[in-house]
């Protein structure tokens, strides 16, 4: 291959000007990386288990959370929808979780009754330390299957959102 | 003018018009005439062809315009002038977002109190801010609108296609613009509305997760989200748009306006700078029919090989100018009297504990999010938005039909229409038909639609 200086220079300058390009992406990519996430990550202690009476959801803010109550068992239900993240209330009437957005329902273990959300409500693991009540934060379980329903009992009164 | 300018006399200062320079008359005549003013506005004003066309290439501003254009650009049917339009919502953006730079700080803690502190301590700061939200969502409209009429106009095809091209990644800049500027309140109409918008993101496959949170800048919306996206809003998108508008603007002109020419039938390829080249000393005609020197001044001798046609072409300055004018000022007008007769809303405070019912996204995506009540969001919130987007992209090299006229179009043109009415249906359901829990509600008993 012959090699002058214009070969040089006409390689030369490709190749260089792909290596800035290619140097200013992965330094954007790596500077616009988020930075770690201040909010809460550990153990959060939510106290005695007898607080959570049955049938009833209570929210935590701290862990941003829900603690329900589901015939005796307890779950951390994390309050953001797998849908689309908006936050999930609990709606008393119904004893259901009633997603404003797009109209997902999930009963009170946070299983999928209904809606466009693709599985039921994440969750946090729950332990006992103590006899208090521990949630990891920093673990995040996916929410249940379409079709799990262990805990799905009809509604106990009319919905929140029906009628505005 | 009908001699030709053989006899120049080099010491007076109109050596372009030497027979139809204006006597000094008067005190704003002999400032005009005077070095100073010349040393500015290097051309008399003369309303003479070649004045004209000196008015349009001596000016660096309006030399996004051809010197002439044919005549059938003039008229409203044309182009609705919907593009232009654009361009004025866009400078009135520019110069309303630039005030309100002034009050804004894009910081959690501040940004709502700096709205409020608009409306009540700003003098016309809630003026600015109205003009600059309905200038917003009258651009996103006006935007596909002309889309709409591009597309059936058949301007689209050859030689357009590129320019179709980047006409789409401006409607995707200006749709970037209303949604990072959505957040910038940061009150419970924005908080939710881009919840929504970015959670979809995160169903892109395999990239999604990064993806979101390279643009929320962790995994919630909070304060680097915010200052991303006012970054985005203020400074990488305008630059964006600058840019590639003005790429677009000056591909209309080299492409020749997509106007039926009298002599060639169909568009007129390139038409506007088509350079004819006659054989020599080519004979110098009045106005009508006549032939122009657009290449500047040069002597008589250096030229006469490359002239233009004029056929049925009209001069831009003033026959175009007068027009844009007035639709410029009439856009403007209109978008100050939107702003003083309705108030953009501002919410409560952002509260990441509280969705509202209703949680909408803005109106422009509301069918998109109808879609997504309906079916799987990997399905309505990526699969169809990104096809309906590459086909848009791509439309002048799918569709390789040459012809314009509807009547031999048609494959094309009753599939853009179902679209077309596909998505208006599903805005309109979106944004009057839901009510909380994106229940159905009749828009006569209450109204939820936020703009
Ligand atoms: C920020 C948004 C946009 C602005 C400011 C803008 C501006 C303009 C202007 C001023 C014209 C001259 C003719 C007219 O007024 O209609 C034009 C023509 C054109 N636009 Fe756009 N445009 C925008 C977006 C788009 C979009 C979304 C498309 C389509 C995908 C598009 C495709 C075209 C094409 C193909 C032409 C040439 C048509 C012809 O020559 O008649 N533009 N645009
Ligand atoms: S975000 Fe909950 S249903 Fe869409």
């Amino acid at each position: 291959m012959k090699f002058d200086r214009r070969r040089l220079l006409e390689k030369g300058w490709k190749i260089g000007g792909g290596l800035l390009a290619a140097a200013a992406g992965w330094t954007s990519w790596d500077l616009l990386q988020p930075l770690k996430p201040a909010g809460a990550t550990g153990k959060l202690k939510l106290g005695s288990p007898s607080k959570f009476e049955p049938g009833t959801a209570t929210f935590v803010n701290a862990g941003r959370l829900w603690v329900s109550n589901a015939d005796g068992h307890l779950f951390a239900i994390s309050q953001k929808c797998p849908h689309l993240g908006c936050r999930v209330p609990f709606c008393e009437s119904s004893g259901r979780f009633e997603c404003p957005c797009h109209g997902s329902v999930f009963d009170i273990g946070g299983e999928w009754i209904s809606g466009p959300s693709p599985r039921g409500l994440d969750q946090h693991p729950l332990t006992l330390e103590d006899g208090e009540l521990v949630a990891d934060l920093g673990v995040h379980i996916k929410g249940p299957d379409h079709g799990a329903a262990e805990y799905l009992s009809p509604p106990l009164g009319p919905s929140c959102s029906e009628g505005g | 003018m009908s001699k030709s300018t053989t006899t120049v006399d080099h010491s007076s200062q109109d050596v372009l018009e030497p027979e139809a320079r204006p006597v000094p008359e008067g005190r704003v005549a002999r400032l005009q005439h005077g070095e100073t003013w010349r040393s500015i506005f290097r051309h008399p004003h003369l309303d003479t062809p070649r004045g004209r066309a000196l008015q349009s290439f001596s000016n660096v501003f309006l030399h996004i315009y051809p010197v002439k254009v044919p005549s059938r650009v003039l008229k409203l049917r044309y182009s609705w002038r919907l593009g232009y339009i654009a361009s004025v919502l866009f400078a009135v953006l520019l110069v309303t977002g630039i005030y309100l730079m002034f009050f804004y700080t894009p910081s959690v803690t501040a940004a709502y109190g700096d709205m409020q502190q608009l409306r009540t301590g700003v003098g016309f700061g809630q003026l600015i801010r109205n003009v600059h939200r309905w200038s917003a969502h009258l651009m996103v409209l006006v935007v596909v609108l002309h889309l709409v009429r591009v597309f059936y106009a058949g301007a689209y095809k050859r030689p357009r296609q590129f320019n179709w091209v980047l006409g789409v990644s401006l409607l995707l800049i200006t749709l970037g613009f209303s949604f990072t500027g959505y957040l910038l309140p940061w009150d419970q109409l924005s908080y939710w509305a881009v919840t929504v918008g970015t959670n979809l993101i995160s169903y892109v496959p395999v990239l999604g997760k990064q993806l979101s949170d390279l643009l929320i800048g962790g995994e919630q919306i909070g304060q680097a989200t915010l200052l991303r996206f006012y970054s985005l809003h203020v400074a990488v998108l305008p630059v964006a748009l600058g840019l590639l508008l003005m790429v677009h603007i000056w591909r209309v002109r080299k492409d020749g306006f997509a106007v039926k020419r009298g002599e060639v039938g169909s568009f007129a390829e390139g038409s506007t700078d088509r350079l004819v080249v006659t054989s020599s000393g080519a004979e110098p005609a009045t106005e009508d029919g006549q032939r122009v020197r657009l290449l500047g001044v040069v002597d008589r001798e250096s030229v006469t090989a490359e002239e233009r046609l004029t056929d049925d072409t009209v001069f831009t300055w003033p026959h175009m100018l007068v027009r844009h004018v007035v639709v410029g000022l009439g856009t403007v007008a209109t978008v100050l009297a939107l702003g003083v007769l309705f108030a953009a809303p501002l919410r409560g405070i952002a509260n990441p504990n509280e969705t509202p019912e209703p949680a909408k996204a803005p109106w422009y995506f509301v069918g998109l999010q109808e879609l997504l009540s309906r079916f799987d969001p990997l399905v309505a919130g990526i699969f169809v938005p990104t096809a309906l987007v590459l086909v848009l992209v791509f439309l002048p090299y799918i569709d390789r039909n040459s012809a314009t006229e509807a009547r031999n179009r048609k494959v094309a043109i009753t599939i853009f229409s179902i679209v077309l009415a596909a998505v208006i249906v599903l805005t309109v359901i979106g944004a009057l038909f839901r009510g909380p829990g994106w229940q159905f509600i009749t828009p006569w008993d209450h109204n939820y639609l936020e703009l």
